[in-house]
């Protein structure tokens, strides 16, 4: 039956072949590494950094393949079940107990642990503990980045308004504030929103990354140990706020409309270090600050995501051999200008300060005092299916008319079980 | 030449059936492989739990229909939203249609370059179509809103709306489409002798009993080809949901062929989605056989 | 000739149409204009056809984005290719199933029939599977493959067949007195007969091609191999957000060069479609 198979396939693969319409067949040595950046800054950087593991090991190149991020846990896992594996990938936070869990991710703790000069033990433990099960390494960090506020300085100017960064230096920057600051600079007429949602994402695949933060610095929480944390009173008042502020103040670019902080759209935004690259050519001065602050107290809210090796990979050891290439202390202070390290020896360096030339030492700090604070986004084995569950739950919070309430439990009902 | 001396030479009834199984064979065959196969596959997965990506799979048994007719309450939404979608875009469709034949059929100065408009769409992507409506119907700033404003009406969220969004699907559905169903009335209206009309004319009859007692009878053949297309095509719709709305806003255009897709290749759902994808099967087959006997019925009467 | 009755009425007739054919056209009009508009007026409240600024740019732009070019030969190629196969396959089956008499071949036909509405999100898993396990993923043989032996191939054989069927079978006659094998039957009366349902299968089958998504959006994974529609679809910011001035000067790209044709064909490929329509 097997040789049976085999004959088949050779002929209807052979048919194919003869018609010459196959795909490039991949080199032997190449890896194939997806990511989900498209940002020529980032690209060139890694492209710098697979130049010098090619430099060691001549018959291996690297190629990084951008998927971008809304699809990229469906593409990836479309490819591996296609029997189509990237010999590595960037992988969030979220999906790590996922991956982990269906063991689809290499081992690659003895590379790590037998690379001469890696130092295993500079690698965060608290970064490490997703990727970690017993002595099996599933993924390194490399990037441990708080979700951080961007701001318009020329806006804020204009306005004559104090900029978030001093204010957070008085114990002032709240999120009552940022609502108030993000009404004060909306400005229909010309087009411009007062705060944007991460990455424009907010009412899609990044609804947790936007609320999150809020909710987190009015006491809640998503989840934690099997129990819904939104339907809590702090969330509700969290969201509560951000829902004022789309529906009531008008200062939040509401879903289905587009106000790109990036192109200077929006006054406000959240999101992290690495958009940076995207500020290159504004047209307006920006400036970084905490994120504000809530009855809670501070509450700094870290995404993270790690370099993970495929199991199904052809070349799982040459793959586990370029992490560790990548994820030394050396290469990992390279792609600290917008990834902010899990080593702490990079971390804890001068070095890490100045390493984007385009953001000063002092906002530096506030990445590095966010990642101190900070707790990871949430996770959870179930994530895909939580997500899922959420998604058209949520879409029941964004009318003028909702009941923030109401929505929350509604969620939390059809999360539950999942949990 | 040899064999054809030793042997008795074929009759021409097998060398036809020879060479005509020869002709049918490329299809056949890669007919078998990429469709019955996989259809009698698909009914297999459907009786396993089979995850995409563990690739883990379990003999199930009727599990996975009895989670989506019993325990999954989302999949009654979603056969709920396929049938409000045919039953939203059926009509609409063939009743403009008709009405763009009638005023299109006839020739007068203009005609051909309103009939190239109206097809426009239907040569154009799918996809392109969905993405420039999707710019279109942004919030405040979409052109549709900005338009409804110059006339006073504050126009809803419409892809963001649970009420709206179908609505918006359908309606911009309508216009990919409507040309085909538009040419297909046409070339019908064309093909009626012009005596019949002016016969009922003579006899005193007006436009709109023409159309009623002559025309629309005539064009029943039409009507139930561009009936089924229309139907199954409704069915199918993905590109439009897929890049619009992604079944939402609260699964408000979650539809059957999008909800297979999402199962199997988002939530990795492989025995689940097969068994949607049965049962789509069958409600098509369904579908199509009550069009076709229902009209059979009118025909004899 | 219609004659319109009153000056009032032309006008009225002719403004009816004027304005159910804006849902028709603008779009097309508005895809145009946001593809040389810039990034922020794209999406200030105007509703100027015209932009404020020419961005031309914004058409290179699309290339560097994405290896456009590539793409858009990828369509092409596979359209080609699925179009020629096509009409090769169907219209020898199609001609054997309307002209020769062989055992099965009513049963054959019944069961393409029964196959011509089935959409392909039916089989779609399966063939991803199949396609697996023959080591196709991530190539275009899926997009070749499924469109010529699916419900696309099916309804092309199906046509083929009805055309088949309504010539009249003297020509036929006088070429076998010739002693023309019954290939050289096919392939020299009988094709070269059937021209105008080659033109309206290949037309066909050239735009289902080219306008595919399903099978592209499951099947491929390298951006080098995107057809066209595909890489339409991935025209956000890696971080999701649309760019919409791109995505219209590719949108644009795609679907002018489309029309052109169908502008200069306008007659014969509507013909088609009735043709399909009418047999179908």
């Amino acid at each position: 039956m097997k040789r049976h198979d085999k004959m088949i396939k050779r002929l209807i693969g052979a048919s194919a072949l003869a018609a010459g319409l196959c795909g490039t067949p991949a080199l032997a040595e190449e890896l194939r590494f997806t990511v989900w950046t498209g940002s020529e800054a980032h690209l060139s950087m890694l492209n710098g950094i697979a130049a010098s593991y090619t430099e060691k090991n001549p018959d291996v190149t690297v190629r990084f393949e951008t998927i971008p991020f809304a699809d990229y846990v469906q593409k990836i896992t479309l490819q591996l079940a296609g029997g189509n594996p990237p010999d590595l990938g960037w992988l969030l936070e979220s999906s790590a107990p996922t991956f982990v869990d269906a063991a689809v991710l290499a081992d690659v703790s003895e590379t790590l642990k037998s690379t001469e000069g890696y130092d295993f033990d500079d690698l965060s433990q608290g970064a490490m503990g997703l990727w970690q099960d017993g002595d099996a390494v599933y993924g390194v960090p490399f990037s441990t980045s708080p979700f951080i506020v961007y701001y318009n300085a020329s806006l804020y100017d204009a306005a004559g308004l104090e900029h978030p960064d001093a204010l957070a230096a008085k114990g002032e920057w709240t999120w009552e504030r940022l609502k108030q600051d993000a009404a004060a600079l909306a400005d229909a007429e010309a087009g411009v929103w007062g705060f944007q949602s991460v990455d424009g994402q907010g009412y899609g695949g990044r609804a947790v990354h936007t609320l999150i933060p809020m909710v987190r610095s009015h006491g809640g929480d998503a989840w934690a140990d099997g129990t819904c944390g939104w339907a809590s009173d702090e969330a509700v008042e969290a969201v509560s706020l951000y829902h004022d502020m789309i529906f009531k103040d008008h200062s939040a670019v509401p879903p289905g409309e587009q106000g790109d902080f990036f192109t200077g759209n929006a006054a406000l935004t959240v999101t992290q270090l690495s958009r940076v690259s995207k500020l290159k050519d504004a047209a307006f001065d920006w400036g970084i600050a905490p994120l504000p602050s809530g009855p809670a107290g501070e509450a700094s809210v870290i995404g993270q995501a790690a370099i993970v090796a495929f199991a199904q990979g052809k070349q799982t050891d040459l793959a586990a051999d370029f992490m560790a290439h990548m994820t030394s202390a050396e290469n990992v202070a390279i792609m600290a200008e917008f990834f902010p390290p899990a080593r702490n020896s990079v971390l804890e360096g001068e070095a890490f300060l100045t390493s984007n030339a385009a953001v000063s030492p002092e906002q530096m700090k506030i990445v590095a005092n966010g990642i101190a604070n900070g707790a990871v986004a949430p996770g959870h084995v179930a994530y895909p299916q939580i997500e899922s569950a959420m998604r058209p739950k949520f879409d029941a919070l964004w009318k003028p008319d909702a009941d923030v309430k109401a929505v929350l439990e509604d969620v939390c009902a059809a999360i539950e079980p999942l949990l | 030449m040899k064999d054809t001396a030793i042997r008795p030479p074929l009759t021409l009834r097998t060398r036809d059936a020879l060479v005509g199984w020869l002709f049918v064979s490329p299809i056949t065959i890669g007919f078998l492989i990429f469709f019955v196969g996989p259809l009698v596959a698909v009914l297999g997965y459907s009786l396993t739990e089979w995850n995409l990506l563990t690739q883990q799979s379990t003999f199930a048994g009727m599990d996975n229909y009895a989670d989506a007719l019993g325990r999954n309450p989302e999949f009654w939404t979603v056969l709920r939203n396929s049938l409000v979608f045919a039953a939203g875009l059926v009509p609409l469709n063939m009743a403009l249609a008709l009405t763009l034949a009638v005023a299109l059929s006839r020739p007068f100065k203009g005609v051909v370059i309103f009939r190239t408009i109206f097809f426009a769409p239907v040569v154009t992507a799918a996809v392109a179509w969905a993405i420039v409506w999707t710019f279109l119907l942004q919030g405040e700033s979409g052109a549709v809103n900005q338009m409804l404003a110059l006339i006073g009406i504050d126009g809803p969220n419409w892809l963001r709306h649970p009420d709206w969004a179908m609505f918006a699907v359908i309606v911009t559905r309508v216009f990919k489409t409507v040309g085909l169903n538009m040419i297909l009335y046409i070339a019908a209206l064309q093909s009626i002798p012009r005596d019949y009309e002016e016969a009922a004319r003579l006899e005193g009859a007006s436009g709109w009993q023409v159309f009623r007692l002559i025309t629309w009878p005539l064009l029943a053949p039409t009507t139930l080809v561009i009936m089924v297309i229309t139907v199954v095509g409704s069915l199918k719709v993905f590109d439009h949901i897929y890049l619009m709305t992604e079944g939402g806003p609260e699964n408000g255009t979650l539809v059957l062929a999008f909800y297979i897709y999402e199962q199997a290749f988002e939530f990795f759902n492989v025995g689940y989605a097969a068994a949607l994808a049965v049962i789509l099967f069958l409600l098509i087959v369904l579908l199509t056989i009550t069009q076709v006997i229902l009209k059979q019925r009118g025909g004899e009467r | 000739m219609t004659r319109f009755q009153s000056p009032f009425v032309r006008i009225c007739w002719y403004l009816s149409l004027a304005i159910l054919a804006v849902p028709f056209v603008f779009p097309f009009l508005w895809m145009l204009s946001g593809a040389v508009k810039s990034q922020t007026e794209i999406f200030s409240p105007s509703l100027s056809l015209l932009p404020q600024t020419w961005h031309w740019e914004n058409y290179a732009e699309v290339f560097r984005y994405q290896p456009f070019a590539r793409q858009y030969f990828n369509s092409l190629y596979i359209a080609v290719v699925v179009t020629a196969g096509s009409l090769f396959i169907s219209s020898l089956a199609g001609y054997a199933l309307a002209r020769i008499r062989f055992a099965g071949s009513g049963l054959l036909l019944l069961m393409l029939i029964s196959a011509l509405m089935m959409p392909e999100e039916v089989t779609i898993i399966p063939n991803f599977f199949l396609m697996k396990w023959l080591g196709l993923m991530n190539t275009h043989m899926p997009l070749i493959l499924l469109p010529m032996f699916g419900s696309q191939g099916v309804m092309a054989t199906f046509l083929m067949r009805q055309y088949f069927t309504a010539l009249p079978p003297e020509l036929e006659e006088a070429a076998r007195m010739d002693g023309l094998s019954r290939f050289g039957i096919f392939w020299k009366v009988a094709l070269p007969l059937s021209r105008p349902a080659l033109a309206a299968v290949g037309i066909i089958t050239f735009l289902f091609s080219w306008n595919l998504f399903l099978e592209p959006l499951v099947f491929l994974s390298d951006i080098e191999l995107f057809t066209l529609p595909l890489a339409l679809s991935n025209f956000t910011d890696a971080y999701g957000l649309p760019l919409w001035h791109l995505q219209m000067a590719a949108t644009s790209l795609a679907v002018v060069p489309i029309l052109i044709v169908y502008i200069a064909a306008q007659r014969q490929i509507v013909e088609s479609f009735a043709l399909s329509g009418v047999k179908g």
